[in-house]
């Protein structure tokens, strides 16, 4: 869908044909992924997974749990290293400007620094930047009042709710200026109506900002919400099963979840999905 | 209030929710008030108590005088002993032992340790045979380090060392190796590598453990010199307190028990108070 992927075995070309389309996408070409388990076990996460990831498209990522979705986000964010393939992570994409991309992240479980208050928690990633300090902390607390946590600065993690500390992490991914967001899970830990309020906030930040988005979730209605794109991965050991191009107009909010189209989009999704759950669930 | 049906809170509108609200707090407040003043009568009563106690039954000879000294006598001697000058002269020889070889030990086992956690191959090499050493009581090396060392202050200093490098050294292993692998995840995500992922993730995220490791050791600390003065020093606490059981004279030797018991609390009190300021999210999560 969308972007077709050259075949080749040898990244220097397969990064070529992604610089001939335009320059600041990101991708992976025959991905594979083993874990080596405990037990002299072997897991096979991630099997000839190809995706490319056009700048300024939201991808979101949907499977079984299980399947190598969290793999896939790490090794495309470059925390993990593939197995066999290759790989056009942010560090290989070279923008105009001549830097590389900049990447940030959100984890399920916020992955906030429990002995740093919250505005000490934005501000680490430009600190890791050497950004100087009464920048560093300006931008912070501007970025702290847009997720409306002004008044928290010298609030440490432990004491903020759920859906504060997830306000929190998006503060510090956003705070940087990335280029891409990886997002596994984001919204996995917090209540159904907080999570609808994050869901409508991400789609206004996103749709201000247009960055270029890797989603993981497993909820339908949040892929097809936010997405561009709906990439529906199999069960282990995971491919890429369908690439769905979601043409909802834009702006979106949560309203356009009971629309007809909207519907018709999520049956079609659950129709592929449904398979890949239940072959999971008779593995495990 | 507990006797208030919801639905009349809701009909009564904001304000009067607001009040109800303003006294169930106030309740709480009261009651967290009255709990912290019976901890404080409760740990400094029992204490009184105990003495006075003693005294008394002493003072009746239910409990023999010249071996249980009244308190009375105690702090008599502990009089005589301030204006010889003896007793801060030994709680300085004691402090300065302790403390040189508690600094050594401290920074000596914290970076073995953190070198230790990061390194796997010197891992490998040494953390099962620091954990082999450690099982044998510092205070059996005593013969062994006055052989090599003579009688001096450096054996005496060594012991502390040897006691608080192990309890260091264990406490910030165990704190590396079982950090939260997310949290080095997310210090990675966010840029820090190497050295930085040490300075701004591991390290602050170790010192909880490594703080637990100076209260335990400064306890171990003051036992192991207290030991090591009884048999091979002519001063400090420990030498009081023997040189009095061999004289037979209790009651001094009751004001050097009595003093190491204070020297404990308060260097303890001390650690304690440089936790809390210097890891303030940990008290307020505590609570
Ligand atoms: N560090 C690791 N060591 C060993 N096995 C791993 C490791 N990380 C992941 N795996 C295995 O790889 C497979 C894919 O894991 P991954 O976390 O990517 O799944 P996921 O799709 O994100 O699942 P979920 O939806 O539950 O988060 C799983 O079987 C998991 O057990
Ligand atoms: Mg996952």
């Amino acid at each position: 869908m969308g972007f077709q992927l050259a075949r080749s075995d040898n990244k220097s070309e397969f990064v070529s044909n992604l610089n001939k389309e335009t320059a600041n996408h990101i991708g992976a070409q025959k991905l594979s992924k083993v874990f080596l388990g405990g037990g002299g076990e072997n897991v096979l996460a991630l099997s000839d997974v190809n995706l490319v990831i056009e700048e300024g498209t939201f991808v979101s990522l949907i499977g079984p749990s299980g399947c190598g979705k969290s793999t896939l986000l790490r090794i495309l964010g470059g925390l993990d290293t593939p197995s066999t393939g290759q790989v056009f992570g942010c560090s290989d994409v070279i923008t105009s400007s001549g830097r590389p991309l900049k990447s940030a992240f959100l984890f399920q479980e916020y992955g906030l620094f429990p002995w740093l208050s919250a505005i000490d928690n934005v501000a680490f990633g430009l600190k890791m930047a050497k950004v100087p300090k009464a920048e560093r902390i300006e931008r912070s607390r501007a970025w702290l009042s847009r997720v409306g946590l002004s008044g928290f600065e010298k609030t440490y993690p432990e004491q903020l709710s759920g859906g504060m500390r997830q306000r929190l992490s998006l503060a510090r991914a956003f705070v940087t200026e990335p280029d891409v967001v990886f997002m596994d899970e984001p919204l996995g830990a917090v209540d159904p109506q907080t999570r609808l309020l994050l869901q409508e906030d991400l789609i206004r930040l996103w749709e201000e900002t247009r960055k270029t988005v890797l989603l993981v979730t497993h909820s339908l209605d949040e892929a097809l919400l936010l997405g561009d794109r709906v990439v529906v991965m199999t069960a282990r050991p995971g491919r890429i099963k369908l690439d769905l191009k979601v043409d909802l107009p834009r702006p979106r909010n949560v309203a356009i979840t009971s629309e007809v189209g909207f519907s018709e989009l999520r049956t079609m999704l659950w129709d592929n999905l449904r398979d890949e759950v239940e072959q999971s669930l008779e593995f495990s | 209030m507990a006797t208030t049906p919801m639905a009349a809170v809701d009909e009564n509108g904001q304000s009067e929710t607001g009040a109800v609200v303003a006294e169930a707090i106030s309740k709480l407040r009261r009651k967290e008030r009255v709990r912290r003043r019976m901890d404080l009568v409760l740990s400094v009563g029992t204490p009184i108590v105990l003495i006075i106690l003693w005294q008394v039954s002493a003072d009746a000879h239910f409990i023999d005088p010249r071996i249980f000294t009244p308190p009375t006598q105690i702090i008599r001697a502990a009089r005589q002993l301030i204006s010889k000058g003896i007793l801060q002269k030994d709680i300085g020889f004691t402090l300065a032992r302790l403390l040189v070889g508690y600094v050594i030990g401290v920074i000596s086992g914290v970076i073995v340790g953190l070198i230790l956690g990061l390194v796997r191959p010197l891992r490998s090499a040494f953390s099962p045979l620091f954990a082999a050493l450690y099982a044998v009581p510092q205070i059996a090396l005593l013969p062994l380090l006055l052989v090599i060392f003579g009688i001096g202050e450096t054996p005496k200093i060594l012991t502390v060392v040897a006691v608080t490098f192990f309890v260091l050294e264990i406490n910030a292993l165990a704190a590396v190796r079982n950090f939260d692998p997310r949290l080095i995840e997310s210090g990675k995500a966010f840029g820090a590598h190497k050295f930085k992922l040490f300075r701004h993730v591991i390290l602050p995220g170790s010192l909880p453990s490594i703080f637990t490791g100076l209260r335990v050791s400064i306890a171990l600390g003051l036992v192991v010199i207290t030991a090591t003065e009884f048999v091979a020093s002519n001063n400090g606490l420990g030498f009081l307190v023997w040189n009095s059981w061999q004289l037979f004279q209790p009651d001094q030797m009751y004001v050097g028990l009595v003093t190491i018991a204070l020297v404990g609390v308060i260097l303890t009190g001390i650690i304690v108070l440089i936790e809390r300021l210097s890891l303030p999210w940990l008290v307020r999560r505590k609570r």
